[in-house]
């Protein structure tokens, strides 16, 4: 058995801890399928989220009095951190928020339960690229709660005072680059004296460059779960900002550090702005002026070869012991009416068609727009949702650490490429 | 002087290398005593440190099992940029924050050093930065001073200097965080204060009285007296100098950014063992860790023979 | 000049450059609290100190709370460990200095060099170990890892602190319990836990100050937002309100740190004392 070692270590440790009369509480990897008692749930997220998720399982405990559901919640980076401790002592959540990033990580492990095997889920309302996205090896462990797509967001009232045409509703990188460039020429202030700018460096994220990739019809990853972009390609993207780059008209670097937790985009700094459309909410929260969403740039081939992605999934460990309580949960919380009117697209468009119907939204509202911009650029979906491989979460993050260096000129673009693929090579093993 | 006999377990048994005879009663009420430390220190301490050691030979996600891989984990920290990158920052802050620490520590402990009234004032004053210097509220606040726009970019600017924000600029992050430990200067100053009240007032009077300026005395007296202290100082400031932790993620959320400029040691080390799961790796640092501060404790010792005059009545 | 003249002119001097120095020292700390009653937008650009329309809002912003758990569950795990950490600190260390101080035994030196040593020892090296060793254990999430330590005296200092102390005590007390035929146990109970009130104080409010203050744990042992301490919490401020709200944050830094300096306000005295006479860092 594989975890032999890993129980040899324990007992190492409890030993030398004089506590070994303890140690048998390990855990029960049996799992069980009890449909009544309590259970725990938990997601990533903040007040906003968490408020809502309060609603849907009081709704949820009302409709089944013999289930009690504890909650907790924490911050996206604490999240994984927690998660991971959880798994390693086959300690996981009953359900959980899970993202794409670290499906598979999960999968791989036996952590996560097959989610068609109970009859309490109800998959028939769902898109079946959904469905597809959540399946690792004809197991669904995840169900898709909301999707999402890429979208530039604008800020138009900016655009004009920087005395620019806006974007054409079709534009390639290059043109988008070009008027990057030319926002920055015009060098227009804001009333705090900092510089407007088209755009921030979008080759930071490692999704983005993903989206990239796929318009260039290159699969990013092979079906085993190996990366199958190349280190040319990463050297090509990163060459593709090079312009903007090097005439400073991305956001500064040192701008943006400073305005963390907050964006030059969000403080009305920066144009437009590359990212996921489930944004939408935020962005109107926070920024006191209209904000559009317009589709990403074209890619060589003359189109935009957009995917849906799920925002985030549900999923439930193989470790609970009341698996079918936890079905009724995560069918509840991701096709139950009432739970997607409460939620409205802010965990992304409903993957759920009830769920999506029940979303009511006002003229103008961010639920209105996001809804109106999936149904836009509906056309222009025409790609597969690439299925991160194992490790990807914490690329992500190398990914954006390295951009960081680089729009610092700390390193070249050669020596990016260099330390990703290193730490790729470590991460995916 | 007190401080540094302190550290060795003197006590009034025999000099002689003699098999003594223990009394029964004092061995067991000893390892009675002993007890919960005994198993704190073989739990908590010398048991993981072990298991550290093993770890540090494997590959471990916490997933799976631990995976033998020998010194591998070794051979990638050498060639790891950002290993380097956090080696560089945290030398950096030991050799540059501590030394300036220490200096600003005894000159305020000399201006305090006599018997004006609201001396004890000044000195709880200045003691009180150190207690809440590691806070969190502490380091938010240090954020929000040094920030673009922010009270210490204004000032800069006041006086001409175009600095900007500190935190997003790489070059003046460790300034920032060489001023942020200078700032909690009071403990070491303390104790410098209490090995000044034991330098012999006469020995200035003499020095005096054969014409020595300030600045000898200092270099002629101050000094060789203090020094017992000034080495104590110089080894506690300098251990916990490498593993200052909650400032830098607090100021850098995490990131130890801009660009890797306050991506502290143990910062690298949580991310790569509570973020990216590399339970080996970072095990590996840390064990590199405790033989760099080993090998200086070492080297300190070993040199302070050189410089460190110990009173002669108190050996 | 008359000597007299002098001598006052050097007080004056000597009193305005330590006053100097206290400003610089205190400026931070007086910037947090002045800037916890100004409206968010005025405070990061702000060089002014007084907050011209001082306001309580941030206040009860910080209040209210975090995302449903309210500032007082904070306050109240803040408390329950730095408690926790007093009274396990002050049994397990007072037991163990009295063992190196008073008891002479078997291999008494080698383990006293021991606890010296891991004064110095970076504690990263056993974080990893102890983690998984909790996790397997199924107490991360709990606050067992955070106090276990404070129970079994794994905080060398303050065991070095008091045998230091014991050091001073006299002995003659001890042997004349000792002809009365006390055994260890009730010399410790009824002799020298007594006399060293002074640093079991000293003792107690380091512990209460470092467990108030902790980040690093619970950060890494706590994962339910219910059982955040202050320091966790304060931070999970800045992540989790999209916008930064400075006010708000910089009235729960203050009301976090208030704790720490009502404490070293009462008790500077001991704690002073006690690091100038052990001659030991804060």
């Amino acid at each position: 058995m594989k975890l032999n070692r890993a129980r040899r270590i324990t007992v190492l440790v409890t030993a030398t801890a004089v506590m070994a009369g303890t140690a048998a509480c390990g855990g029960n990897d049996s799992g069980g399928d009890s449909a009544t008692g309590t259970i725990s749930f938990t997601w990533w997220g903040g007040d906003d989220r968490a408020e809502k998720y309060q609603q849907a399982v009081a709704l949820f405990e009302k409709a089944n009095p013999d289930i009690k559901v504890k909650t907790s919640f924490t911050d996206f980076p604490n999240y994984w951190t927690a998660r991971s401790t959880e798994a390693a002592g086959r300690a996981l959540p009953d359900v959980m928020q899970m993202d794409l990033s670290y499906l598979r990580e999960y999968s791989e492990n036996g952590h996560l339960a097959d989610l068609s095997q109970f009859s309490d889920i109800d998959t028939s309302g769902f898109d079946e690229a959904q469905l597809q996205a959540g399946t690792v090896d004809d197991e669904l462990l995840g169900l898709s709660a909301g999707t999402n797509t890429f979208a530039l967001f604008v800020n138009p009232a900016l655009i004009e005072k920087a005395g620019v045409e806006p974007l054409p509703e079709d534009y390639t990188w290059e043109q988008y680059n070009d008027w990057i460039l030319e926002v920055a020429a015009k060098g227009v202030k804001t009333e705090d004296g900092q510089p407007i700018v088209g755009s921030g460096d979008y080759r930071g994220a490692l999704w983005i460059f993903i989206q990239w990739l796929v318009q260039k019809g290159v699969d990013p990853y092979t079906d085993d779960g190996q990366i199958a972009f190349t280190q040319d390609h990463i050297r090509e993207w990163l060459a593709l900002g090079e312009a903007p780059d090097t005439a400073k008209a991305f956001a500064s670097a040192s701008r943006t550090t400073q305005l963390k937790p907050k964006s030059p985009f969000l403080v009305s700094e920066q144009a437009t702005e590359l990212n996921w459309d489930n944004f939408t909410a935020s962005y109107i929260t926070d920024m006191d002026t209209e904000v559009e969403l317009m589709p990403v740039p074209t890619g060589a081939n003359g189109s935009k070869e957009m995917f849906w992605k799920p925002s985030m999934l549900l999923s439930i460990s193989n470790n609970s012991e009341h698996k079918t309580a936890a079905a009724k949960l995560t069918d509840f919380l991701t096709t139950d009416p009432e739970v997607g009117k409460i939620f409205g697209n802010s965990r992304g468009v409903p993957s759920n068609q009830a769920q999506r119907d029940a979303v009511v939204s006002e003229e103008g509202s961010a639920d209105a727009l996001t809804t109106a911009y999936e149904k836009d650029v509906a056309d222009s979906v025409t790609a597969e949702t690439p299925i991160p491989i194992k490790g990807f979460g914490s690329l992500e993050a190398t990914w954006l650490t390295l951009s960081e260096d680089l729009a610092y000129d700390k390193i070249s673009p050669d020596e990016f490429v260099e330390q990703f693929w290193a730490e790729a090579q470590q991460a995916t093993q | 002087m007190s401080v540094i006999e302190a550290s060795a377990p003197a006590q009034e048994s025999p000099p002689t290398r003699r098999p003594r005879r223990w009394k029964r009663h004092d061995v067991l009420a000893g390892y009675g005593f002993l007890t919960p430390w005994l198993i704190g220190f073989f739990a908590l301490t010398a048991g993981p440190m072990l298991v550290s050691l093993y770890l540090s030979f494997t590959k471990y996600n916490l997933f799976g099992a631990p995976e033998w891989i020998g010194p591998d984990n070794y051979q990638l920290l050498l060639d790891d940029p950002k290993f380097h990158q956090a080696v560089k920052v945290t030398l950096t802050y030991v050799v540059i924050g501590t030394p300036v620490k220490l200096a600003a520590a005894l000159a305020i402990a000399m201006l305090l050093n006599n018997s004006r009234r609201g001396q004890g004032f000044y000195r709880s004053l200045f003691y009180a930065p150190s207690l809440i210097g590691a806070s969190v509220s502490i380091a938010i606040v240090w954020r929000a001073m040094f920030i673009d726009g922010g009270i210490v970019d204004r000032i800069g600017s006041g006086s001409g200097l175009d600095w900007g924000g500190w935190v997003g600029n790489p070059d003046l992050i460790m300034p920032m965080f060489v001023l942020l430990t200078t700032w909690q200067f009071g403990a070491p100053m303390v104790i410098f204060l209490a090995g000044l009240k034991q330098v012999p007032a006469e020995l200035y009077e003499a020095a005096a009285v054969d014409g020595a300026g300030p600045w000898r005395k200092f270099v002629s007296i101050t000094v060789p007296m203090l020094s017992p202290v000034i080495f104590f100082n110089l080894l506690l400031e300098s251990v916990h100098a490498f593993q200052v932790f909650g400032s830098a993620y607090i100021i850098s959320n995490g990131t130890g950014g801009p660009a890797g400029s306050s991506l502290f040691y143990t910062l690298y080390l949580y991310q790569r063992g509570f973020q990216d799961f590399r339970m080996g790796y970072a095990s590996a640092m840390a064990w590199v860790l405790v033989l760099v501060v080993g090998l200086l404790t070492f080297v300190m010792f070993r040199t302070s023979n050189a410089w460190v005059h110990y009173g002669g009545d108190s050996r | 000049m008359k000597p007299r003249t002098r001598k006052l002119l050097g007080s004056f001097g000597w009193h305005l450059l330590a006053l100097a120095i206290g400003v610089v020292v205190l400026y931070p700390g007086a910037w947090m609290l002045l800037s916890s009653f100004k409206p968010t937008h005025q405070i990061v650009g702000s060089v002014s100190l007084i907050p011209e329309h001082p306001t309580l809002d941030n206040f009860r912003t910080a209040l209210a709370g975090i995302a449903g758990v309210s500032f007082w569950r904070f306050f109240g795990n803040s408390l329950l460990l730095a408690v926790g950490s007093v009274v396990g600190t002050v049994l397990s260390a007072s037991v163990t200095a009295y063992a190196f101080a008073r008891i002479d035994f078997p291999g008494r030196r080698l383990w006293f060099a021991l606890m010296i040593g891991t004064l110095l020892l970076p504690f990263h090296v056993v974080i990893i170990p102890q983690y998984i060793l909790f996790n397997n254990l199924g107490l991360v999430d709990t606050f067992v890892p955070l106090l276990i330590g404070k129970f079994l005296a794994a905080e060398a200092f303050f065991v070095f602190l008091m045998v230091q102390f014991m050091r001073g005590l006299p002995r003659e007390l001890d042997e004349a319990a000792w002809i009365d035929g006390a055994g260890h146990w009730r010399i410790f109970r009824s002799i020298t836990l007594p006399l060293m009130k002074p640093v079991l104080a000293t003792a107690s409010i380091f512990a209460f100050i470092w467990s108030w203050n902790d980040f690093f744990g619970p950060l890494l042992y706590l994962k339910n937002s219910d059982l955040y301490p202050l320091p966790v919490a304060l931070r999970l401020f800045v992540d989790q309100t999209s916008t930064s709200d400075y006010g708000a944050q910089m009235a729960m830094a203050v009301l976090a740190l208030a704790p720490v300096i009502i404490f070293f306000l009462v008790f500077q005295r001991y704690l002073i004392g006690g690091v100038a006479t052990t001659g030991l860092k804060g």
